[in-house]
């Protein structure tokens, strides 16, 4: 049975459901892509930093190695010359110029020439600046290359003043020594080293052993001015090693430093760590814009899966609810219906022996009428008394039979019928007393309704019942109307009994197919009515329904097989 | 009034009583059982036309009883008294070859009624019986198809 008083009855819990459906789905989930990030990005943290150091190492390799082989050829070049050219003969200064034009073709690094004897004495110079006759006695890489055949100098401000080095190379020459130097080109050499560009705060140069530089630090170190970081790259060892540390400005960068082998210099290549990391920083904003675009995904599918399923067992609840509802309501109906159809049985006993007693007395009436013409108005009363215990008596069949209906113990004569004509011939029956009272009937019948097999009376029997029903309701409504809708309803011929009455609420609601329940005063209904209906649909295999709303109206709904 | 032997099985002692008086009265003189087996001892013993029989009883109930009569005597024209109204018993009672059955309460002279006319059939099967000799025709199964017929009949009234 349908209440429609079961608005209130909201679905139960149902944003809980949701919401422990919601974390059942979404907890998993995220552990798991959680921990699928967490370990891709460890490893690919890992791999990233050894290909980034590996990187660097390769890097400082190689142009250790460039450098390395540009000194070491330098040195030879000039090796050759005082091998191959007497001391005598390099003094000529056109010989000198010929030997520097000769030089420069090979390596255009060589800025100027120049030959010293034993004591330090300039004796012939080929270059841009005019340096013959300086005695170099007391300069640095004077003391170094008497000592060692070759001697790579240091950046030094020199007689010039402009910061170069100089290769030197010493020449015994029938046991006196000379000496011939060359000046490498230092913005040649500079642009050699420079020019090692990593990522975009990479960066290379040379330092000498007390951390001078002898290159240009792109990001701002000058020649010759000490590194301020260089306690942090002195570090032993002709191994490249490399390393993360902060600078003196607190930046963090990733060194790879090697120690040339020619001179005592470090080639330094280092990088800011968050450039040289950043394909992981990269790497790990994807992680994360993954995770938040796919947890979101997952959010909204979850929640419209969670809403869906929540939705779905409140549903299902309402119908169990609703089901649970009305089996308690068939079963409510068989028992009394059981127990109708024993009482009735129990009572019509009894009665059959009055009736048969009621026989007698009226017959026994007419033999003794004759003879007592006395005590007439006494008899005449008896007479009456007796009649009416036999009006009674049929008064209680009535009963018994309306229980035994109930309890679909009738049986019904069943007969084709058109379902207009009978339900236009039992309005008609209703409608004429109803005007009378000011209420109209509607009658709506969808055409081509087809025939059906029932039984004409008893149908005739459950609408004028309900029409009567309904015609009591609107009484005291202010606009009353009855409505009689007949219509096909999948596999059923529809017939609504509306009306706009007060309604029923829903206490009443639930006891209205029992029999002998009734709201109207006593005497005036036995409360067989709509329990009989119950039992003559069910009995004709059909089905009566009811919803009702307090205050606007009730509709009964009888459905009845189709042919 | 014709007269019908008559015999009212139902465990009420006074409506046995009463609708005997009445019955009296009115020119048909019942015998009465309170039970199956009393009935079916009577109707051994007596010739039987009509039963009236009650399908609830203590004991063997109607619906044996009506069976047990069948066998007893094709010929004798039970009419079922149910204050049940079970309609499954009822058309069991008229397949086993009941005349017909009536609802309590019901009134005397209506009884009386469906007595003559279940009578006036056994006179009309008697008589049929003796003229079709023996042609084979098996009376009991004659007694369901017309058992049944009148009682279609019957409902049409």
């Amino acid at each position: 049975m349908k209440m429609t008083g079961q608005k209130k009855e909201k679905p139960v819990k149902y944003s809980r459901i949701r919401r422990i459906i919601l974390s059942r789905i979404l907890v998993a989930p995220f552990i798991i892509l959680l921990m699928v990030c967490g370990v891709l990005v460890y490893y690919f943290a890992a791999t990233l930093h050894s290909r980034v150091t590996g990187e660097m190492i390769r890097i400082v390799d190689d142009h250790r190695n460039m450098i390395d082989q540009f000194l070491s050829e330098r040195t030879e070049d000039l090796k050759f010359i005082v091998n191959t050219t007497p001391y005598e003969s390099i003094c000529r200064e056109h010989r000198l110029a010929e030997i520097l034009e000769m030089l420069q073709k090979g390596s255009p690094a060589f800025l100027d020439l120049g030959v010293f004897d034993h004591s330090g004495n300039h004796i012939a110079y080929q270059g841009p600046y005019d340096l013959e006759g300086k005695n170099y006695q007391q300069a640095v890489w004077f003391q170094a290359v008497k000592e060692k055949p070759v001697y790579i100098s240091d950046v030094f401000l020199g007689y010039r003043n402009t910061p170069h080095f100089v290769i030197a190379v010493r020449k015994e020459q029938n046991g006196v020594f000379w000496y011939l130097r060359a000046t490498i080109d230092t913005y040649y050499f500079n642009n050699l080293v420079e020019n090692i560009r990593v990522g975009e705060t990479g960066e290379a140069y040379l330092i000498n052993k007390e951390g001078v530089f002898q290159t240009k630090q792109r990001s701002g170190g000058k020649l010759m001015e000490t590194d301020p970081d260089f306690s942090k790259t002195n570090l032993p060892g002709g191994r490249i090693v490399t390393y993360s540390t902060t600078d003196y400005q607190t930046n963090k960068y990733q060194y790879a430093i090697g120690r040339l082998h020619q001179t005592d210099w470090q080639l330094v290549v280092r990088q800011e760590y968050m450039d040289a990391a950043a394909p992981l920083i990269r790497a790990v904003m994807v992680a994360i814009g993954l995770i938040f675009i796919g947890g979101a995904v997952v959010v909204v599918i979850a929640f419209f899966l969670a809403s869906n399923v929540a939705h779905r067992l409140s549903l299902a609840d309402v119908e169990k609810r609703e089901m649970t509802h009305q089996l308690i309501m068939a079963g409510k109906l068989a028992e009394v219906g059981e127990m109708s159809s024993g009482i009735a049985h129990e009572i019509n006993n009894p009665l059959q022996v009055m009736k048969a007693e009621v026989t007698l007395i009226d017959d026994l009436f007419k033999d003794i009428a004759p003879q007592s013409d006395t005590d007439s108005e006494n008899i005449e009363m008896i007479k009456d008394s007796v009649n009416q215990i036999g009006i009674q008596i049929d008064r209680c069949r009535k009963i018994t039979q309306g229980l035994l209906k109930f309890a679909r113990k009738s049986d019904p004569v069943i007969k084709k019928i058109n379902p207009e004509e009978l339900i236009t011939e039992t309005v008609d029956m209703v409608a004429h007393q109803a005007m009378l009272e000011g209420i109209p009937i509607e009658t709506e019948i969808a055409p081509n309704l087809p025939e059906i097999e029932s039984d004409p009376s008893q149908l005739q029997q459950v609408f004028l019942n309900l029409l009567n029903n309904a015609v009591y309701a609107v009484r005291e409504s202010q606009k009353p109307e009855v409505r009689v809708i007949a219509d096909m309803a999948d596999k059923w011929i529809r017939i609504r009994v509306a009306d706009n009455g007060w309604g029923i609420s829903e206490d009443h609601l639930e006891k209205i197919f029992l029999p002998f329940f009734t709201t109207k005063p006593v005497g005036s209904g036995t409360g067989l009515g709509l329990s009989t209906c119950f039992g003559i649909i069910e009995n004709l295999g059909g089905k009566i329904d009811v919803e009702s709303d307090v205050g606007t109206g009730t509709t009964f709904t009888v459905l009845l097989p189709k042919g | 009034m014709s007269s019908a032997q008559l015999l009212i099985v139902d465990d009420e002692e006074r409506f046995l009583k009463t609708t005997t008086t009445v019955m009296k009265k009115r020119g048909i003189t019942p015998q009465t059982a309170s039970n199956g087996e009393d009935a079916l001892r009577i109707i051994e013993k007596t010739p039987v036309d009509v039963v009236v029989l009650d399908i609830k009883m203590p004991g063997m109930d109607g619906i044996e009883t009506l069976r047990r009569i069948k066998e007893l005597d094709p010929l004798v024209e039970v009419i079922m008294l149910t204050g049940h109204g079970s309609f499954d018993l009822a058309v069991t009672g008229m397949r086993l070859g009941a005349f017909d059955y009536v609802m309590k309460p019901c009134d005397i002279p209506e009884l009386m009624e469906k007595v003559e006319d279940a009578y006036a059939k056994k006179q009309a099967m008697a008589e049929r019986k003796r003229s079709n000799g023996e042609n084979g025709t098996t009376p009991r199964a004659m007694a369901v198809f017309d058992a049944q017929d009148a009682a279609t009949n019957n409902e049409k009234e």
